[in-house]
């Protein structure tokens, strides 16, 4: 290692790695005393964030090269372990730095129910390795080595997914999470020989002009198709809403806040910086994706009555707004508009670092709720903002911020995604501006729709009366997991008054990446002016709407006073038109809220439903009624369940037609194959 | 100086104006009916009576249920604020556009909606679940709309698009500006709660949206939300007037006078549009619930071809 070579944020880069290897290895020493070990290594991991923060800081904003780091390199060939460390790493460094940081401080407190019950120095050990291969993606230098962490990145998760394994449904998330992974690895492995193969070499910073023009098409589509997996876009996502909520909370807020990331990194690494976009057709498929995903992620969100599932499909929503930004970065770019370009980009990124925020918060969230109350399901749930009033303010930020409302982050990325969208429309190229403005009714369909979702999670599971007794025992929870929760928050809050700041950083991330910085077009401090290629401004300034809402708060409620005088309250029963007994099953459940949408929508989720009535003597007054309403999942069943027959079918006629049993078979098989190859031999 | 007074008229223009539109479409509507119906000025005598009330929580809610008429009234004003009554006074660094207010309205909305959950009432739960939907399904007609008339000045700031219509005398005979104007019209029944979406009028559990949910709301509560809701249609109706129908180019003088005729010419447009919205309202009848979505299709068909007419026709 050339240590004394390396500049100040390599430094704090390598300080960060041995760092949460040390907490690792920390974690797996101090096994037998679980608090212990709980604290210990979530400590250090806070502290290697920290350095991780820091090093990603210096590098965005300060440093313009990129800094080279060679570990470690083998006598194999192209096994090396060399870091290569420049902005766009850093920019997704510090996403995970930060979450890392309010998530490791948020599982001081969540892992304590597991002491005593679960193998807690196993989980950290597994927590911080998770940590350190998703830090190794990001930085690594060659295709080689990004691939071992990727691997070690899918693996560790699979353990986190399945590690309250007693659970049978556990396990079959597990499964089909590391199959579906899988599949999508073999497409990047692929291009990564398809790589090598006209350049000779694995370098990720290389110049792939060697490679001819059909080549990159098919490298584009096997990158996407890969990357696409991790990501979970539809219709690649099965795995994600089943993986994320089996996984423990705290690691659920990291697959979703940044492990499905790593793919819009590695689409903006492989795709943007090594094969450079050229095609049109490139950026148009990344936003059909885009809106595909979008619309139809938070439409299934909305069927999802479980609290992890209903967030894992928003996180393929916010997948899909970020390709959405990203298919205009592409189309822009292909177009050699290269400001619109990093306009796109920027919007994109920023939203990238937007649902980091609020989803991992979100997460957290729904851990909090799990650890008060022991339930995912969200009809069982109600009157929790009584019980739980600090986690409640925490999640009503983020269902704010997710929904794109002001002032919170959310709407500043989505602001920027529609003037992206607005400024692809100006040009009027047939078939691109139609595009784009269904990519806009598109982003409003699926904004509305988040927060139709998001007022049934917040409405049911917080409001109301307490529909079970898990929720009357509720308590709050440790002070920690409120940090942990609270310091997102408070940043979500940051971006959305105070964009430029942030946009600032992003925006040099991307002028590295495309060249054009649009920083320029952005004016004031407070206030977002954007006024692209020379056309009249766009401007909002969410602190002077803020500003505007508290004054004309402050200005009603002074009005009020004078006219109306002093405030006189009375508690009197919810409304019950005379009936007297309203109990907690009166109360609309997250079933029936979404009822309206499930009927509009129906072509898209087939619901079926089955009452059984048993009836008494008189049937007006039946003695039960059993209602069940399911709706069907069509990617599963139209696209996953054929393939799943012919490969069975396939599968079981190999088993009895080629892989018969018999060794005489089996010689002539190896007879066949030897001759081949001597065949091939010759010929080549 | 000039920010001051842009806010100040925006302000008390907008306050002042809202319940009178109420007014005027209930009266029209009393008129169509053969009734005498209450007076245009109904609506302010029951704001004031009820801020003077006591107000009555239900002892289910929480602090969501006390805060949301002050946000759903506060959220509608701001939205007030990026929608100029008149294009006479021209602020100082104008810091919103249409996305902005869009979503603005929605942050009104969304605490609307959670209160109606708030109470544990089935009323409330109903009326948030229905205007989920309703809100859900209008708004890319909405977005589609804005960002076609934005497209003429290239900008999506709401001074912009007025400015450039003014530009342009008379927008309402081109077919592009018709279409959106219509779609717009959709959309603004659809978003103020009127026949055929939504009912004011009624307290009707099979019917009402808007009405079950603000059903717990008493006294001073009650009348903020109130008048929330008769901003947020106003702030829809001047978008609708000023963007469609510009008058100022036509004022030729300069200085306070043009800004009160401006505000005149306002005034009748308004009026205008609250007569064509009663007239609406008393010719047809509420929907059924599942037949919003062919209401909701129309508008989104209206703005989308509208929107295909500017690259067709050009302008």
């Amino acid at each position: 290692m050339q240590i004394n070579s390396l500049s100040e944020q390599g430094t704090l880069l390598i300080a960060a790695i041995t760092l949460f290897l040390l907490a690792a290895f920390a974690a797996l020493i101090l096994i037998k005393s679980h608090k212990l070990c709980n604290i210990v290594s979530n400590v250090i991991c806070i502290i290697a964030a920290f350095f991780g923060v820091a090093a990603s800081v210096i590098k965005i904003f300060i440093d313009n090269t990129s800094t080279h780091i060679n570990i470690f390199t083998s006598t194999i060939p192209f096994i090396s372990i060399e870091i290569e460390f420049d902005k766009l790493s850093a920019f997704f460094v510090l996403c995970l730095s930060v979450l890392v940081i309010c998530v490791s401080i948020y599982s001081i407190g969540y892992i304590s129910h597991y002491y005593g019950k679960r193998n807690v120095g196993l989980f950290n050990f597994l927590y911080s390795t998770f940590i350190l291969s998703m830090l190794l993606v990001m930085i690594s230098s060659n295709a080689i080595f990004f691939f071992f962490a990727w691997e070690a990145m899918s693996f560790v998760s699979y353990f986190l997914v399945v590690f309250e394994s007693e659970h049978v449904e556990n396990q079959k998330a597990g499964k089909l999470y590391i199959i579906m992974t899988h599949i999508g690895t073999a497409f990047l492995l692929i291009a990564f020989m398809i790589m090598f193969s006209y350049t000779g070499s694995f370098d990720l910073r290389g110049s792939s002009t060697a490679i001819p023009e059909f080549a990159k098409n098919i490298m584009f589509v096997l990158f996407l198709i890969g990357f696409g997996t991790k990501a979970g876009v539809i219709p690649v996502h099965i795995w994600l809403p089943r993986a994320h909520p089996a996984a423990p909370s705290n690691v659920s807020a990291l697959m979703s806040g940044i492990m499905i990331k790593t793919a819009i990194y590695g689409l903006l690494r492989f795709v943007l910086c090594y094969l450079h976009v050229e095609n049109t057709w490139w950026g148009i498929s990344i936003l059909c994706i885009g809106i595909i995903s979008a619309v139809l992620g938070v439409a299934y969100a909305l069927m999802e009555h479980n609290i992890k599932r209903l967030l894992a499909f928003h996180s393929v929503e916010n997948i899909g707004i970020i390709l959405i930004g990203l298919g205009v970065g592409f189309i822009a770019l292909a177009q050699k508009n290269e400001f619109l370009g990093a306009l796109a980009i920027t919007a994109s990124l920023l939203h990238t670092f937007n649902h980091t925020l609020f989803k991992g918060g979100l997460f957290l969230g729904a851990g909090s709720i799990q650890y008060a109350t022991h339930t995912k399901n969200i009809e069982k749930l109600g009157g929790l903002i009584k019980k739980m009033p600090i986690t409640a303010l925490l999640v009503l930020c983020f269902s704010l911020a997710i929904c794109a409302i002001v002032p919170f982050n959310g709407f500043i990325s989505e602001w920027l995604t529609y003037q992206a969208l607005f400024a692809n429309i100006i040009p009027g190229e047939a078939g691109i501006n139609i595009l784009s403005i269904l990519s806009v009714a598109a982003l409003a369909l699926a904004g509305a729709l988040a927060a139709a979702c998001f007022v049934k999670l917040f409405g049911i599971s917080f409001l109301g009366r307490s529909r079970s007794a898990a929720v009357e025992n509720a308590k709050e929870v440790p002070v920690t997991m409120n940090i942990g929760m609270g310091i997102l928050a408070l940043m979500c809050l940051a971006i959305g008054l105070f964009p430029t700041l942030f946009i600032r950083g992003v925006d040099k991330v991307v002028s590295g990446m495309v060249g054009t910085s649009i920083i320029n077009q952005l004016q004031g401090g407070f206030i977002i002016a954007f006024y692209p290629l020379s056309i009249s401004g766009n401007a909002i300034s969410p602190l002077v709407i803020l500003g505007a809402i508290v004054g004309v708060i402050l200005l009603a409620i002074f009005v009020i006073r004078i006219i109306g005088g002093k405030y006189i309250e009375r508690k009197y029963g919810t409304w019950d038109c005379g009936f007297e007994s309203l109990d907690s099953k009166m109360q609309y459940s997250a079933t029936g809220f979404s009822k309206p949408l499930r009927i509009v929508l129906k072509i898209l989720y087939r619901p079926r439903r089955e009452v059984e009535i048993e009836e008494s003597a008189s049937s007006y007054f039946p003695t039960s009624i059993k209602y069940k309403v399911s709706t069907e999942q069509i990617f599963e069943k139209y696209f996953y369940a054929p393939i799943l027959r012919v490969l069975k079918s396939l599968s079981r006629k190999v088993k009895f037609s080629v892989q018969t049993g018999s060794i005489h078979a089996y010689l002539v098989y190896i007879f066949i194959a030897v001759i081949v190859l001597m065949l091939y031999n010759r010929l080549v | 100086m000039a920010n001051v007074l842009y806010a100040v008229i925006q302000i008390f223009v907008i306050i002042m104006l809202a319940p009178l539109v109420n007014g005027i479409i209930k009266k029209v509507k009393a008129f169509t009916q053969k009734r005498k119906g209450a007076p245009v000025l109904q609506m302010y005598f029951d704001l004031l009576k009820l801020i003077k009330k006591s107000v009555v929580v239900s002892d289910v809610s929480s602090w969501i249920f006390k805060v949301t008429p002050y946000i759903v009234f506060s959220s509608a004003v701001a939205a007030a604020l990026l929608v100029p009554v008149t294009t006479m006074i021209m602020p100082v660094g104008f810091a919103g556009d249409i996305i902005l207010m869009v979503y603005i309205l929605a942050l009104g909305r969304f605490f609307m909606m959670l209160a109606a959950l708030d109470t544990g009432s089935t009323f409330g739960g109903m009326g948030a679940s229905r205007e989920a939907m309703i809100s859900s399904l209008i708004e890319p007609s909405i977005l589609i709309t804005l960002f076609t008339v934005a497209l003429i000045p290239n900008s999506t700031s709401v001074y912009q698009i007025m400015g450039s219509m003014k530009a342009a005398d008379f927008p309402l005979i081109h077919p592009v500006y018709i279409l959106t104007f219509i779609a717009m019209l959709v959309i603004i029944i659809a978003e103020t709660s009127r026949i055929p979406v939504d009912d004011p009028a009624t307290h009707l559990e099979l019917t009402m949206v808007h009405e079950a949910m603000i059903l717990e709301y008493s006294g001073r509560n009650l009348a903020l939300i109130e008048l929330g809701a008769a901003v947020k249609q106003l702030v829809f109706i001047t978008l609708l007037v000023n963007i469609f129908i510009p008058h100022d180019q036509f004022i030729s003088i300069a200085g306070i006078g043009a800004v009160a005729i401006s505000l005149l010419i306002y005034l009748i447009k308004v009026i205008f549009v609250a007569v064509v919205i009663a007239i609406v309202e008393v010719s047809t009848v509420k929907l059924r619930l599942f037949s919003i979505p062919n209401i909701a299709a129309l508008a989104f068909i209206l703005s989308f071809l509208g929107f295909l007419q500017y690259f067709i026709l050009g302008r």
